[in-house]
């Protein structure tokens, strides 16, 4: 029984709600794990101040008999910073792109109560680009891809994905796919 | 005084409620939209992260003597 619950934590297949019948998810992607570990350093950073605070007050507070006060507020903060580094996270791991075998669909959370999902068949797909800016998109390999689909509508946009270049051959493979009827497979 | 020490303890009734509001929220956003197992392993370490801060915050809450304070 606690191994069945359990097992959701390792082989939870990237099944997702409007899923069509035989639809095969191919590539879920996400931001590259660096955006997020930067958010979480600063959260880190922010976490020291109860630390050194207490290193500097500590004669003081002991004195006055504030400890357990201090130790209140530092534990209020601690539980704020809780919130704010899986607030990032739950921002982070849900702005997700979803590649399938007939379609992408992307998943752009701006806040908790902002969601914006969009859909492309792969049919409508006209031509992917790949774009790498900077030093650390180039040296830790991520970056935005393009997806341009008929004139008149507009670009699906996937900022800082990571392996920029297989995501392009994947798109590229499903769209052809379409035209030549075999199954891509990843 | 002894108003002031029952807005206080509301008000940290107050607070503890609406974090476990968001918390919440955070909760059923990472269950309901979240695919694969990333955002069910950041469900299960938020929830078990924020029992064992919210049971400190109680415990530290209880030890503080808020009257000292408010006679500053």
């Amino acid at each position: 029984m606690i191994k069945k619950l359990l097992s959701i934590f390792h082989d939870s297949p990237n099944s997702f709600e409007g899923q069509k019948q035989g639809e095969e998810v191919l590539m879920l992607l996400r931001h590259h794990p660096f955006t997020i570990i930067i958010k979480v350093a600063f959260f880190a950073l922010i976490g020291l101040v109860p630390i050194v605070l207490w290193i500097i007050f500590s004669a003081l507070l002991e004195e006055h008999g504030w400890l357990n006060a201090f130790l209140f507020v530092s534990s209020i903060w601690y539980l704020v910073l809780w919130l704010g580094i899986f607030h990032s996270l739950t921002i982070y791991t849900l702005n997700a792109v979803l590649i399938t075998d007939r379609r992408i669909i992307d998943n752009d959370l701006h806040g908790l109560f902002n969601r914006e999902v969009s859909e492309l068949h792969n049919h409508r797909i006209q031509d992917v680009s790949v774009h790498t800016n900077g030093l650390l998109e180039t040296f830790l390999k991520f970056g935005d891809v393009t997806v341009q689909t008929a004139a008149s509508e507009k670009q699906f946009i996937f900022h800082r994905v990571p392996k920029p270049e297989k995501v392009k051959d994947v798109i590229m493979r499903i769209t052809a796919s379409r035209h030549t009827g075999v199954k891509t497979m990843v | 005084m002894f108003t002031l020490e029952i807005i206080f303890n509301i008000l940290a009734g107050l607070a503890f409620f609406i974090y476990w509001v968001i918390a919440f929220i955070i909760l059923y956003h990472l269950s309901r939209f979240g695919i694969g197992v990333q955002p069910k392993k950041f469900a299960a370490a938020f929830l078990f992260g924020s029992v064992v801060l919210s049971a400190t915050v109680i415990i530290l809450f209880t030890r503080t003597d808020i009257s000292a304070f408010l006679s500053l």
